[in-house]
């Protein structure tokens, strides 16, 4: 094709040229990286934390009634409280433990094997009534659960029985099993009855998949429980939770929160990142497009008597459209070319001013097919007025 | 001359106002995406308290474990446990360098109103000194805070926050009045006027998006009303069984802040500091290296990384898309001004001079940009609200003025660079050439 008069023609006009492939290479830029941001928001939501989050349910008991004083009053309510849930239609299983997954932190504590090299390990600390892996979703790999006669609710005692994930049998224990061993602090010593899996629940530490149980009751501050539901029964069995609950006690105020909200509330920020990310590549599209339209628009103005010239001298409607695209063409390329370099130089900014994640080069192809895509689409339109210029415009000097 | 160029600009943007639209959106979008992010950014990177955050410190000592250090995720890399125990707390509240110093923690307490106002509920309660309201500029709407006798005599005495006063007093002025926390009956001294600040700069842990907590009560009522930490604890040993073990114990629980005025003061506090640590190690306590840390405000909101990477990435983008838009509003503008070479010619041949007809297409893009810059700093306080309502705890994201001004300039700024080119471009043209046919 006419390469060579084209190109020489846009050197012609070298800054207004330059201005639309510099833009188009900024967009490139900043389209790729922000698909590498939104790809790896997108990521860190994916992690699955193993337990049925959509039909758990956090209850917090808050009492002032004096009678909660006492610590055998808070556990026998406690004890109400559960048998009270039991038997409200659609539960599948309750706990009375202070775990509530996805909130971002909890509790944790530094435990070593009793017995083994001193070496302390920071894991996910939580105490919980039987039911609670039946309340999460999760299964016994190896040992057994927790039962009612493990719990010993002395406040003196130093000796616990305790559940652990398996992610911290494997770090603490390396091959062997955890089964009948003791891990403990200077708070007391444990003993490890059984072995769960899988377990996820991300916290401030890198100990997401670390955890351990402690057969007990939660009442000091007020007593917490989860529940979990049939599938698909929150709606309806939160309420009864609620008026039941009150019924069973009135000496206290009641708080639910579904474990889906805590998710969410903990993915905002992924989640504003993604939807502000998308929507600056939907419109910088569209403004680069509107661009590319405006300088091809001016270019066929300009030449508007060439090409009644040319038209006049047999050249065919497709021959002029084909003449525009291929001026897009070569300006598109130029701006990718440099998009490329740029998208690349911008990674590595925003990789020292935050935290960033490096482009994966299927990112980049994928950019300059969409910026391709951009510039036909933007450049049919005045390509084709172009093309409508009538043949006797050559003849006209006005 | 000024008014005739802006008539003209004004006429000229008129005649065709679908493309004048096109330019006035394109400058809009870029100055709505570049404030709201930056305004994000900016709401979390600036100065809580401007002018007292420099004077403000932070006490962190180490009283780890000797055998490992504290794991810390904090920017300095120091492995030093966050808060303090509440026996350094009462040794170190006894100096008199700080012209001004408080400890505080998060516990609970029962509010017990009147049985026809409200049921009973547990409310979140803070225990402090009373230099913590003016330290943290925290504003009363009735009352003030409790003196320091109150302090020593650990009166019972309450400050409440605009809501809780709405909801027990329906917000007459309760200061006077009494209220009952717990098992003992407080009096109230001080109602605090609706108070948000964005960062709760007081206690950056955790949440530190967080709302403040709606009742205050003297720090030195902790042991009376036996009460514990509902905040972040930290321990390495045993806090034993007891109550008393507990206040005993090395379990970090409190936060200790210091007002000091010179550098000599930071200095002194700072020997003070260590002084008190060498004496505790003779008693066994400390055991590892000494190491205190006494850090400013500002530097601590760097030390817990208030502003998460993803802030500043989006704010680096959302500039770039306003400098896509200001070059996509060059080629607009370039092909606007030129397509009426004719008429400047015209005004040239006339007798216009270069200058003139430079300065009348510069007024030109300023309007522009003056436009595209309003609306986009509408949207964007608009979208601004929308995203407080996202990310919960009914934050409030706003435009202050150091933002309003950014998005002035920066719209005159867009508007002025894109048009500069095309200005001069136009003013360049040969008349004679235009003119001649």
């Amino acid at each position: 094709m006419e390469i060579g008069p084209i190109t020489r023609a846009l050197l012609r006009n070298k800054i207004r040229f330059a201005l639309i492939v510099l833009q188009i290479a900024v967009t490139l830029a900043v389209v790729t990286n922000a698909v590498n941001m939104i790809v790896a928001e997108y990521k860190d939501m994916q992690k699955q934390s193993g337990f049925d989050d959509d039909n758990l349910l956090f209850i917090r008991s808050r009492p002032f009634a004096p009678e909660f004083d006492k610590q055998e009053y808070r556990i026998a309510s406690a004890e109400a409280d559960l048998r009270a849930l039991r038997g409200i239609p659609g539960v599948r299983a309750v706990s009375n433990t202070n775990f509530l997954p996805w909130q971002g932190g909890g509790s944790s504590g530094e435990l070593k094997v009793i017995g083994g090299d001193g070496s302390v390990y920071r894991t996910q600390e939580y105490v919980a009534t039987p039911g609670i892996l039946q309340t999460l979703g999760v299964k016994i790999v190896s040992g057994r659960d927790i039962r009612d006669t493990d719990i010993d609710d002395d406040p003196n005692s130093t000796v616990s029985t305790i559940l652990i994930s398996r992610q911290l049998e494997k770090l603490m224990f390396k091959g062997k099993s955890a089964l009948g061993q003791q891990i403990g602090n200077d708070a007391g010593t444990n003993n490890i009855v059984g072995v769960f899996d899988p377990f996820y629940n991300p916290y401030g530490w890198p100990i997401h998949e670390y955890c351990v149980l402690f057969a007990g009751h939660v009442s000091r501050t007020g007593a917490r429980f989860l529940v979990r539901v049939e599938p698909g029964m929150l709606k309806q069995v939160a309420p009864m939770i609620e008026k039941r609950l009150i019924a069973t006690n009135g000496g206290r105020n009641v708080e639910l929160r579904p474990i889906p909200e805590v998710k969410s509330q903990y993915f905002t920020q992924n989640q504003i990142v993604i939807g502000a990310m998308a929507m600056v590549i939907v419109l910088i599209i569209i403004v680069t497009g509107l661009g590319i339209v405006g300088v091809t628009s001016f270019s066929v103005a300009e030449r508007t008597r060439q090409i009644g010239t040319r038209r006049a001298l047999g050249a065919t409607k497709p021959a002029i459209i084909r003449y525009f695209l291929m001026e897009n063409w070569i300006i598109t390329n130029s701006g990718l070319v440099l998009g490329i370099l740029l998208a690349y130089a911008l990674n590595y900014l925003l990789g020292t001013l935050s935290s960033g994640v490096t482009l994966d080069w299927r990112y980049v192809v994928a950019g300059v097919l969409l910026l391709w895509a951009q510039g036909i689409v933007a450049t049919l339109m005045p390509a084709m007025r172009a093309a409508a210029v009538p043949p006797v415009i050559a003849t006209r000097t006005v | 001359m000024l008014s005739y160029n802006t008539k003209i600009a004004i006429k000229s943007l008129r005649r065709h106002p679908l493309l004048a639209a096109v330019i006035i959106a394109g400058i809009a979008l870029g100055i709505w995406a570049s404030t709201t992010f930056t305004t994000v950014r900016h709401m979390f990177a600036r100065d809580p308290l401007p002018g007292r955050s420099e004077r403000l410190y932070f006490i962190r000592m180490d009283n780890w474990d000797p055998a490992r250090p504290y794991e810390s995720n904090g920017a300095s890399g120091l492995k030093i446990p966050p808060q303090l125990t509440y026996r350094d707390s009462m040794e170190l509240i006894r100096s008199s360098i700080p012209v001004r110093q408080t400890a505080a923690f998060i516990s609970n307490v029962v509010v017990f109103p009147d049985r026809r106002v409200s049921r009973p509920f547990a409310s979140p309660a803070r225990l402090c000194f009373s230099d913590f309201f003016p330290m943290f500029e925290v504003p009363f709407h009735y009352g003030h805070g409790w003196d320091k006798r109150a302090d020593a005599n650990a009166e019972q005495v309450a400050v409440i926050d605009d809501a809780t006063n709405q909801k027990l007093f329906g917000g007459a002025n309760s200061v006077g009045k009494h209220i009952r926390l717990g098992d003992r009956d407080f009096t109230i001294v001080g109602v605090l006027a609706p108070w948000r600040p964005f960062i709760r700069m007081y206690d950056m842990f955790g949440n530190f998006t967080a709302e403040p907590e709606p009742i205050y009560i003297p720090f030195n009522l902790t042991p009376k009303m036996q009460l514990r930490s509902f905040g972040n604890t930290d321990g390495w040993k045993s806090a034993g069984s007891t109550y008393e073990d507990f206040l005993a114990s090395e379990v970090d629980f409190i936060q200790f802040w210091v007002e000091l005025r010179t550098p000599a003061d930071v200095a002194a506090y700072h020997r003070f500091l260590d002084d008190y640590v060498r004496q505790q190690k003779k008693s066994g306590r400390f055991q590892r290296p000494l190491l205190n840390d006494v850090r400013s405000l500002r530097d601590m909101i760097t030390e817990y990384g208030i502003v998460r990477p993803q802030l500043t990435a989006m704010a680096v983008m959302s500039v770039l898309f306003l400098v896509i838009c200001s070059m996509n509003l060059t080629g607009l503008l370039l092909g606007k001004f030129l397509a009426r070479a004719p008429e400047v010619s015209v005004r040239r041949a006339l007798g216009a001079r270069r200058i003139d007809i430079f300065m009348q297409h510069v007024i030109e893009c300023e309007l522009v940009g003056i436009a595209g810059g309003v609306i986009g700093m509408l949207l964007s306080i608009g979208t601004l609200r929308f995203i407080g309502k996202l990310i919960a705890n009914s934050v409030h994201f706003s435009l202050d003025l150091e933002m309003i001004g950014a998005a002035v300039f920066l719209s005159l700024i867009a508007g002025l660079l894109a048009g500069v080119y095309p200005a001069w471009r136009v003013c360049t043209v040969q008349p004679a050439v235009q003119l001649k046919g």
